[in-house]
């Protein structure tokens, strides 16, 4: 128990620095933003003074900071000057189509390279193995961005998938469960990209651990002791590997979420990613600070899921907690 | 006759970090004073963990004790800012227990010799050479080594190059540090006899780290028997193997399985 | 596999498509920023040996394009004239290796123009593009990578020498930069430097951009290094000797280190090339008209570029040996360290 808290709070600070380095990064930026934004017709003087007062923004870098501290507190995260509008309820709506898109790809993924890895591991070196190897390096090799396009080009070409977008125009007047196939039709393109970018490196790991794992001697009494190979691959040697690849694990969403930013971008995902580029584009500061720091929460808490099954399934740091 | 090294009350301290965020401290030198003659060699044993490391490195200044005084004639060079220690360097050389860590793998032989040399700023190209070449003969081993690399050496010409290494600078004192126990027996026995003739023909003082008793009584003059960080027994070596006086003596003695002298003989090849 | 006999093959093989690249100048027929308004969005042109009439010809030959009757932008072989391939013609100048005037190129058409990949809209040749924009964007991964692993090596060094509090600060820094998805942090980055510049500029802020982004891993590698190579016993005597920490670094201690650098340049160097692509592409990066393999891909944003033009995409099959080369590149020094970490890498990804 006391492993987990140290991680939450290890999970914490880490959030504050992100936000603290993502507002140093605003000391790059040239001219005062606030002369920008003051110059902005569609931004009323009476606006301005007001966000002037409440953020604090001619003022130096620290108070800046705790101004933006204290709008989170207060459940707005600063101040969007594009969209007129407190920067959070922008971001919750993006934020739940990215969670939607980054955890389906990450089931997916996962739910693919566990199985093939380990099948790949126990045939290794032979030619379903081989094969294999050859295909992600197939996968490995195409850029992601020329995987997204890609797919978006055999998506009009044949006419089988929507090819932007998450809902259809007509999406309201569906009945559910039309809603449902409207939903996973738009998601079969971006989710496809993600996985594909993701898959082959996970494989590859997953099949190294578990080929590291197969070699040790347990696994040979094991065997010797007649427990079938189904079994003895996903009962005795998997949970072995699990450290390595619960650490993998938590990579892969760091990974994942950087792969559906681009994704979201191209394939007109309505995820935090277009919202972000449009954000940078317009200077809209608040937005791109609580887009990173968003992402930063995502991916913390990932890692932190890592934390606790490897808590659960690893024994060693159980006890390594419990003796202090 | 003044010592050539003295020290007074050496303390080492060592603050560790533990994850829970407790400091915990390791007392690893805890009132070390012990002198030694130029010529003699002086034997420090003890068991593992008992500070004899920690008391090559100071001794070597290669860590700075928490507290008290080593005078290598009359300097105080505990007190001696990094400038003026180097200065001091040459005297005190230091031969490490495994020769294939303290050997720089990447280098050949030519170039591990000259290195003292080019860092005290002794020589010019040709003088390098030349005194290498002599540094060899000295260790006995052949001056067509020096483009080989310490991977192409057995452990015993390693540990001779080691030495050869040492003495480039012409020390006073050499520390080893557990010189002979990464070596085979029959090896062992060679090094020792090395050292013995390179005491003799250049007059340094040894310290002579080791956990083996025998190599001790064999090789010093003096011995300091210690235990957790403190000096529990010395004297000249006939006595304190004769006449133990501390428990820890006693034990050493009883896990030494050929210690009299009547056996020592055996060692000399 | 020979371990080195396959490390030399991978950089033969990346030498020469470097070395194509590099040259692009020659190897392009046209310049990339020549436009021809009169011949938008025109489609691959094949090269024949056969014609029309049956005929055999020596020389290949490619048809000119004609509009087709009734239609704004389709095309079709004018199969009157055949124009044969010329090589080593004289056209549009250009500098070698960036300072060599020459005016020969490797291929051209006679009395024609002769697109490989097509036309984008403005006319220009995507082919021309391609391998000049691929000046752009390997140069962009090669210097990042440079940049990359020169801060992670200062700070990796630092922390692992010096240890301490030092180490600790510089560890925690490090961790920041990770917990960032990487490509948010290069946004961000990216996002709060001026975005109106000039092409040159913005190659340079690009490579900065990058450069600054990725130095968390390496340190991280680098400090391990550095923290076992500090504790070997030689390093202390050459201490005895009076060597200076300088002088420990120089000689002793990141000597151990270029290994690990290498392998890791084989691996950033790729994913380099991917954020250089990924920025300009989404108009972050390099501005037209300079081309870049991503501005290269930009068009394909569009719906109706998609569904009428497929083959702007083909520039993006042509990158894929380079990446292959990398990943070759990088396999083969990584089987030669035999250790598999899981900082992960994978040349065509943002991981």
């Amino acid at each position: 128990m006391r492993y987990l808290l140290r991680r939450l709070g290890h999970a914490i600070f880490l959030l504050i620095g992100v936000s603290i380095l993502a507002f140093l990064f605003t000391t790059l930026a040239p001219g005062n933003y606030f002369d920008e934004m003051r110059l902005n017709p569609r931004i009323a003087p009476e606006t301005v003074a007001a966000l002037r007062a409440q953020y604090q923004l001619d003022r130096p870098l620290p108070l800046r900071y705790a101004s933006w501290v204290n709008s989170v507190l207060h459940g707005e995260m600063g101040f969007s000057f594009a969209y007129n509008s407190p920067v959070a309820p922008l971001l919750l709506s993006r934020a739940r189509n990215t969670l939607l898109l980054t955890v389906t790809a990450t089931l997916l993924a996962w739910g693919i390279a566990l199985p093939l890895g380990v099948w790949s591991a126990d045939r290794l070196g032979r030619l379903p193995d081989a094969i294999l190897s050859w295909g992600t390096a197939v996968l490995l090799v195409i850029p992601d961005l020329a995987l997204a396009l890609g797919l978006l080009v055999l998506a009009v070409r044949t006419g089988w998938f929507p090819t932007g977008g998450m809902t259809s125009v007509d999406f309201e007047t569906l009945s559910p469960v039309n809603k449902f196939r409207d939903l996973a039709l738009h998601m079969t393109l971006p989710v496809a990209a993600l996985v594909l970018s993701a898959l082959p490196l996970l494989i590859r790991h997953v099949r190294a651990a578990v080929a590291d794992v197969l070699d040790a001697p347990f696994l040979l009494a094991a065997q010797g002791h007649g427990i079938p190979k189904h079994r003895l691959l996903y009962r005795y040697a998997l949970p072995a590997a699990a450290n390595p690849l619960i650490s993998l694990f938590g990579f892969s969403i760091g990974a994942l979420l950087s792969g559906s930013l681009l994704i979201e971008v191209v394939m007109s995902w309505p995820g935090i990613g277009p919202l972000l580029l449009e954000a940078i584009l317009a200077r809209d500061f608040y937005v791109v600070i609580g887009g990173v720091v968003f992402s930063t929460l995502f991916l913390v808490s990932g890692n932190f899921l890592a934390d606790k099954l490897l808590y659960w399934t690893d024994p060693l740091i159980r006890t390594e907690s419990s003796g202090g | 006759m003044q010592p050539l090294l003295r020290t007074e009350n050496l303390v080492k301290r060592y603050a560790r970090k533990k994850l829970a965020g407790q400091r915990e401290e390791l007392l690893a030198l805890d009132g070390v004073s012990f002198s030694i003659c130029r010529g003699t060699t002086l034997a420090v044993v003890g068991e593992s963990g008992s500070g004899k490391s920690t008391l090559a490195f100071c001794l070597a200044c290669l860590e700075r004790p928490t507290s008290g005084s080593i005078w290598l004639e009359d300097k105080d060079i505990v007190k001696l800012a990094e400038k003026q220690l180097r200065l001091v360097r040459p005297k005190i050389q230091l031969i490490f227990q495994d020769p294939a860590n303290s050997l720089n793998p990447r280098w050949s032989v030519l170039e591990i010799l000259s290195e003292p040399m080019i860092l005290q700023n002794r020589a010019n190209q040709n003088e390098i050479r030349q005194r290498t070449h002599t540094l060899l003969e000295k260790v006995g081993l052949s001056s067509e080594m020096g483009e080989k690399s310490p991977g192409e050496l057995s452990g015993g010409q390693r540990q001779r190059l080691a030495i050869a290494r040492a003495l480039a600078l012409e020390p006073e004192l050499l520390i080893l540090d557990e010189a002979l126990s990464a070596l085979d027996c029959s090896v062992q026995a060679q090094i020792a006899n090395l050292l013995m003739e390179l005491q003799s023909s250049l007059g340094m003082a040894y310290v002579f780290i080791t956990h083996d008793l025998a190599m001790a009584a064999h090789l010093a003059d003096e011995i300091a028997v210690m235990n957790h960080g403190r000096i529990v027994e010395q004297g000249p070596v006939e006595r304190v193997l004769r006449q133990p006086q501390h428990e820890t003596t006693l034990q050493l003695l009883a896990a030494t399985p050929r210690l009299p002298r009547t056996t020592l003989p055996a060692l000399e090849q | 596999m020979n371990r080195r006999s396959s490390l030399a093959k991978w950089l033969v093989v990346l030498g020469v498509l470097h070395g194509v690249v590099a040259c692009a100048g020659f190897f392009a027929p046209y310049d990339p920023t020549a436009q021809d308004r009169k011949s938008p969005y025109l489609p691959p042109m094949r090269v024949h040996l056969v014609d029309t009439q049956g005929h055999f010809h020596m020389r290949p030959f490619v048809y000119s394009p004609r509009l087709r009757e009734g239609t704004f932008d389709q095309y079709e072989d004018d199969s009157m004239e055949p124009h044969p391939v010329t090589f080593f013609p004289s056209g549009a100048s250009y500098r070698l290796l960036g300072f060599l005037p020459c005016r020969r190129h490797f291929f051209g058409a006679d009395n024609a123009r002769i697109y490989l990949l097509g036309t984008d809209a403005y006319g220009r040749d995507q082919f021309s593009r391609f391998l000049l924009g691929g000046q752009v964007s390997l140069l962009a991964g090669l210097l990042g990578a440079g940049l990359t692993l020169l801060i992670g090596l200062g700070i990796g060094a630092a922390a692992g020498y010096y240890g301490g509090w030092r180490d600790s600060l510089l560890m925690r820094l490090a961790e920041l930069f990770l917990a960032l998805p990487w490509l948010y942090l290069l946004f961000a980055l990216r996002a709060f430097l001026p975005l109106a510049v000039s092409p040159l500029q913005a190659f340079f802020l690009v490579i900065a951009v990058i450069g600054i982004v990725g130095w968390a891993r390496p340190a991280r590698l680098v400090r391990g290094v550095v923290l076992s190579a500090k504790e070997r016993d030689y390093v202390r005597a050459a201490r005895g000797f009076g060597a200076s920490p300088g002088y420990l670094l120089r000689h002793h201690i990141l000597p151990e280190t270029y290994s690990v650098l290498l392998t890791q340049a084989a691996i950033l160097i790729p994913q380099y090339v991917l954020a250089e692509m990924t920025l300009s592409f989404l108009g972050l990066g390099v501005p037209e008209p300079v081309p870049t393999w991503g501005n290269l891909l930009a068009s394909l944003q569009h719906y109706s570029v998609l569904v009428s033009y497929w083959w702007m995409y083909l520039p993006a099959l042509l990158m894929v040996p380079f990446f292959l080369g990398y990943l070759g590149l990088a396999s083969s020094l990584q089987a030669r360290e035999e250790a598999y970490k899981i900082e992960g890498w994978s040349p065509g990804s943002l991981t």
